[in-house]
């Protein structure tokens, strides 16, 4: 709760930014979570996650993970099933804080919904910081480095 | 849900024959749904001699959950996930590319299928090759040009909705169904028109009875009364998002006009969302193709707890049951029952345990219904259910369809020895996003092995053979008038066994593990082939066989055999 403020601040100051992210997002087709499109105009973009390391947020974030319904493409754990691994330490369309992010907010190619029309910045913050604690595991399937 | 691919073929050729008879124009071989082939070259004596003939790499890694076509001394492969059609010519060394169709698939599909990106194949009908893209559309093309007929857009990504099923094509209609168990859809099938692609008629598997195309005197189910079925076993809108999907196999009987097709799971997993029989998920569904007419409809697991899909073949046989010929459909499901049924009335027959159940006592074949241990229904408020068999892999995967051989009158499966528990969570729709509830960890069932692969009697509902396997077997099943049946296994051996025994002849490992359905036909030499893909996408390590990735890893090669 303590952090809302600060998050409110960054929101805003990626307004400022969003500019620069927005085309990098190519332009295929996204599917969007429960058919509501992300916000038009200012990304929030911001440089790096507000909630990194807090383990409140990231137990939040793993309820989200599961409420969404992410796991039933990621699987449980975010171990990988129809949807890529998120915790083998390679991300298909960028690892910064930034990245996760916007990955979550604005979707994906090969169906990865956009949930910027659902969820706040701050929830999906907390997906970012729950991803972000797990731990790689030892045995990394090889298609996944495809 | 849950599969990944490999194919496989053999082939084999009897000098001087008719062309017609080694052919292999649609997914099951015939409308019976046999997968038996009357070539008989390859036989017990001499399958040690198979040795591989050809190979080919599709250039996708991925679930080759289909069988090729071989018409008329062509042979057709289609891909998973971008869905590539290519034709190959048989009557030429090293069997050169003839053409090739490469569609556009819309590569949100891919994140859409619940279980990889997979294709369950093509059907030859009038010289068009029909089959479906993942993104929810029908192509017809020149089969022999490569040219593309008609395109259908058949169904909605956006709804959850995917289309891998493999098309049955009678007379001049196309059928066609939708996968999305996992993602809420209104399941359905449709009739399209051969020669336009037009969609005829769509019929919904729950739902309103105007929906279902259930009409009054014309629809009589078995084992039920009444009207709205469809609706009075759902709570009031749940149906709308009750799933039952058509990812499996379709037949047809053509004395009867019957099309026979299973549906899947109800949506969400989580059953306490969903109270009632929710008809007709898990069920087979016998319809008029001209028009969708529904004839009748019985429900293998009423209010499923387990996700036990009915989409398995029904496989069309003559057998005898209880002393008397009767024209039966033989039904092996998830839930671990074969069904031996009445295909012109949908009356069971006979119903008995193919691998360990224990959800369910018996089927009480009186009333149709499983006599469910109420220690193994799910739901959130029940926590972890230990300990259910089997998972819902299913005691047989409608992945890896069986084969029926008039010869030995027996059915040929591979089956998965595995149970699971069950912990199911209150699920939300979500469209575009999977529609699930539930935590399913499997482990081995009885034995430590997890999977075989078996002889069925189906006229008495016996196990007559089985050959366990370390790992769950996925991949169909094709057997031949040489008494020989040939499957392939998930740490890659393709193996020839000889039919009445089970005794395996000869094995070959290729290069993944095998989820693909072997086909033979006849070359353009005469001689009996056997074709084998052999792509599989187990993604290890899943954890209930992390061993797995030292035997294989994803594939995408199809190969031929030949004495």
């Amino acid at each position: 709760m303590g952090l809302r403020p600060l998050i409110l601040a960054l929101v805003v100051s990626a307004a400022c930014r969003g500019h620069d992210a927005a085309p990098a997002m190519g332009h295929e087709a996204r599917v969007f979570a429960g058919g509501v499109t992300p916000p038009a105009g200012s990304p929030p973009q911001v440089s790096g996650n507000p909630f990194r390391g807090d383990r409140q947020s990231a137990a939040e974030g793993e309820r989200t993970f599961g409420v969404m319904n992410c796991d039933g493409c990621h699987g449980g754990g975010a171990v990988g099933w129809v949807g890529p691994s998120l915790r083998d330490g390679r991300w298909r369309y960028g690892g910064s804080d930034g990245e996760i992010f916007q990955s979550i907010y604005y979707g994906q190619p090969h169906g990865m919904p956009a949930y910027g029309g659902l969820l706040p910045a701050g929830a999906i913050w907390k997906l970012v910081t729950y991803l972000q604690s797990l731990e790689p595991p030892a045995n990394v399937p090889t298609q996944s480095w495809k | 849900m849950t599969r990944m691919a490999v194919l496989t073929l053999l082939a084999v050729l009897p000098a001087g024959g008719a062309a017609q008879r080694g052919d292999w124009p649609m997914p099951a071989k015939d409308y019976a749904a046999t997968r038996y082939s009357d070539l008989s070259e390859i036989t017990g004596a001499n399958a040690g001699r198979l040795r591989p003939v050809w190979s080919f790499s599709t250039g996708v890694l991925g679930g080759h959950e289909g069988q090729p076509l071989v018409v008329e001394h062509t042979m057709y492969v289609v891909t998973p996930y971008p869905n590539v059609l290519y034709a190959f010519d048989l009557t030429r060394e090293g069997y050169p590319l003839k053409w090739k169709y490469r569609p556009a698939v819309d590569p949100n599909a891919t994140g859409i299928a619940c279980c990889d990106a997979i294709n369950r194949g093509a059907f030859y009908a009038e010289g068009k090759i029909v089959y479906n893209l993942l993104d929810g559309h029908t192509v017809a093309v020149a089969a022999a040009t490569g040219q593309e007929l008609w395109k259908t857009r058949i169904a909605d990504l956006s709804q959850g909705e995917t289309t891998p099923v493999a098309p049955l094509v009678v007379k001049h209609r196309v059928i066609v169904g939708a996968s999305g168990g996992e993602f809420g859809i209104h399941g359905w099938l449709k009739g399209l028109d051969l020669e336009t692609g037009r969609i005829v008629w769509t019929a919904y598997n729950v739902g309103p009875d105007s929906e279902v195309l259930a009409k009054p005197r014309i629809f009589k189910p078995f084992y039920d009364r009444g009207a709205e079925l469809g609706l009075t076993s759902w709570p009031a809108d749940v149906w709308k998002n009750g799933g039952a999907p058509v990812w499996g196999w379709m037949s047809y009987d053509p004395d009867l006009d019957l099309l026979y097709y299973g549906t899947g799971n109800p949506a969400p997993y989580n059953p306490e969302q969903r109270a009632g029989d929710n008809k007709w998920t898990a069920s087979v569904l016998a319809r008029r193709p001209e028009d969708g007419t529904l004839v009748w409809a019985y429900q293998f697991t009423p209010h499923d707890s387990w996700d036990y899909d009915a989409a398995s073949e029904m496989i069309l046989a003559d057998l005898v049951v209880g002393g008397r010929p009767r024209k039966v459909l033989v039904h092996f499901d998830k839930n671990g029952f074969a069904y031996t049924m009445d295909r012109a009335t949908g009356e069971v027959l006979v119903a008995q345990p193919f691998v360990d159940v224990n959800w369910a006592k018996r089927v009480d074949v009186a009333t149709g219904r499983p006599v469910v241990d109420s220690t193994k229904l799910t739901g959130a408020s029940r926590g972890n259910v230990k300990h259910v068999c089997p998972t819902l892999e299913g005691g047989k995967s409608p992945a890896s369809p069986a084969a029926y051989s008039p010869r030995t009158g027996l059915f040929y499966l591979a089956t998965n020895n595995m149970c699971m528990d069950y912990q199911a969570t209150r699920a939300t729709r979500i469209a575009g996003t999977p529609f699930i509830g539930a935590n399913t960890p499997y482990h081995a069932g009885r034995g430590g092995y997890l999977g075989a692969f078996i002889a069925w009697d189906a006229g008495v509902g016996k196990k007559v053979w089985q050959t366990t396997e370390p790992f769950p077997v996925w991949s169909g099943a094709v057997v031949t008038a040489g008494d020989v049946v040939f499957y392939g296994t998930l740490d890659g051996w393709f193996k020839a066994a000889d039919a009445r025994t089970g005794k395996v002849l000869w094995r070959f490992k290729v290069g993944s593990g095998v989820v693909g359905n072997p086909i033979t036909f006849t070359g353009a030499d005469g001689k009996q082939y056997v074709r084998s893909d052999d792509p599989a996408d187990v993604r290890p390590p899943a954890d209930f066989m992390p061993d797995i990735a030292r035997h294989t890893s994803q594939g995408g090669i199809v190969w031929v055999f030949a004495l």
